[in-house]
Order: structure tokens, then C-alpha cells, then sequence
């Protein structure tokens, strides 16, 4: 898979006779997948157009071009849908997708490095970076804020950190 | 008048103590904490504090809409990562 898409779907299997099918998003509005298309599976097969009909049990219902019968839905129970991310719209200033921070580079500000970016997370007060040290190692959880994260070079696949103390193993004080 | 509201809002002491300070100092740093069970105060709006979740100290920055719920909930014990799809993250 290229690794310009992005995951932003999968088929959950057919829904009715008529070749519709549920499908399961993983946008942050699930109605936005049919917005990013051409949509991919993994074996390559385009989907070019998605129309979304209703909503059933934890999924969208949906009309996709080129599956018209009950068992060519049923065929495609499972696979995942990529984007390509160039389809995305552009974010302002100070604003990035998850799946372009994920994997980015992490130094502080003497260059030394820290790690990798391994997810993103928010649990409703502000969102975090996981760096990822070494693969397998532990990680730090950094706040994704102006001070703690002052460059962002999306380009040059670089985040250069700020680490508050505390952040870093063993520094800040302890219980 | 119910219990809780006369009892007023609890906070481990060394909470305080470490916020206090912490405000005092003025420094770019993350207040490691256990006490999930405290209530947040209007006094810790602009810290960050690491609350522990049993592996690890989350940041949690603390905002005025936060105010009295308890600082274990912005810091859940179990990680699900989903997928990042088109989900954004903006820097503050």
C-alpha cells in the first residue's frame, strides 16, 4: 500500500439484497468518507463513487459503484478502504492530521533524538504525541502545545521538542 | 444541602502543595501526580499535570471547562489507538 493513503474505512459486509453495503468509518465524522474518494482497498480495486443511503447497526449504509448484487458485497466483507491524502483538504496553521504526524522524526532542541512519533492520542485535555524511542521501548507522552512542540516540519519529516520537566524518564520530581 | 456541596471538593494535600509551587516557580514543566481521585480546582487552569494511570504519567493540560471533574478521567487506564483517518490535532 502507498504510503501517500490513509485508512479511512472497511466493508462490513452487504446490507439487504440490492448489492448495498455497510460500511465502517474511521473519520472523525463518518459521513466524511464518501467525501475523500477515489477510495482504495488493498489489493488496488477504485471505487470511485460512495453514496451513502442510511444508517444501520454501528455502520453506514451505502451504494458503491461497480457492486450491484448481494454477493459482491458480501466479497468485500473486511477489506479496508485508503484515501489518497492528497484528497484531504488543507488545515490552517498549527493544525495536522494524525497521519501525518505519525512517524515523524522527534529531536529536541540540542538535536539530539528522541524518537519516533508512534501515535497521537486525546483523552479530552489536549492532545499528546507517543514517541517512541527505540522500537519496542518505552514511550513518553509529550503535550502537543506551542512550548512542548515548538517546530513542526511536516516537509522535512521533523518535530523538534521542548520536553517540560517531567516528561523524559527519571526527570521531575518523584511521590 | 447535599453532602458533598457542604464538604466542599477534595483534593490530596500534596496536590495543592505541588501546584502551589509549581505556579510559584513558573516553569515549562508537567506536575507528576497519583491522585487521580482529586477534583480539579479553578486555581490549577494553565498547569499540566502527569496523572498516573497505573504504566505511565499522562499530560493533562488543565482547561476552565475542566473544573470539578476529577483528574482520572483525562488520563484512562486502558489505550485504544483506532486509526487516525482524517483526525487533527492542533497545537495550542
Amino acid at each position: 500500500m502507498p504510503t501517500d493513503r490513509v485508512a479511512v474505512g472497511a466493508f462490513a459486509g452487504a446490507f439487504g439484497v440490492k448489492g448495498d453495503v455497510r460500511l465502517k468509518s474511521f473519520c472523525a465524522d463518518p459521513a466524511s468518507i464518501a467525501e475523500y474518494v477515489p477510495l482504495y482497498t488493498e489489493d488496488g480495486r477504485r471505487f470511485d463513487q460512495i453514496v451513502l443511503i442510511g444508517q444501520g447497526n454501528n455502520a453506514l449504509i451505502a451504494r458503491v459503484g461497480g457492486v450491484t448484487t448481494k454477493e459482491s458485497a458480501d466479497a468485500l466483507k473486511g477489506q479496508r478502504l485508503y484515501a489518497e491524502r492528497a484528497n484531504m483538504p488543507a488545515l490552517p496553521d498549527d493544525e495536522y492530521y494524525y497521519s501525518d504526524l505519525i512517524g515523524l522524526e522527534v529531536v529536541d532542541t540540542g538535536g539530539n533524538r528522541l524518537g519516533r512519533v508512534k501515535a497521537v492520542l486525546n483523552h479530552g485535555a489536549g492532545d499528546i504525541l507517543e514517541v517512541q524511542g527505540k522500537p519496542g521501548g518505552e514511550t513518553i507522552l509529550l503535550p502537543f502545545t506551542l512550548a512542548a512542540v515548538p517546530t513542526v516540519d511536516v516537509g522535512a519529516g521533523r518535530i523538534v521538542a521542548d520536553p517540560p520537566e517531567g516528561v523524559l524518564p527519571g526527570s521531575g520530581d518523584e511521590h | 444541602m447535599a453532602r458533598s456541596i457542604w464538604k466542599g471538593p477534595f483534593v490530596d494535600a500534596y496536590v495543592l502543595k505541588k501546584a502551589e509551587a509549581a505556579r510559584e516557580a513558573n516553569r515549562n514543566e508537567v506536575i507528576k501526580i497519583w491522585s487521580r481521585r482529586s477534583t480539579i480546582l479553578p486555581q490549577f487552569v494553565g498547569l499540566t499535570f502527569g496523572v498516573y494511570n497505573g504504566q505511565k504519567h499522562v499530560p493533562v493540560n488543565v482547561t476552565e471547562d475542566m473544573i470539578g471533574q476529577k483528574f482520572g478521567e483525562y488520563s484512562p487506564t486502558r489505550t485504544y489507538y483506532g486509526h487516525a483517518a482524517d483526525k487533527k490535532a492542533k497545537r495550542k
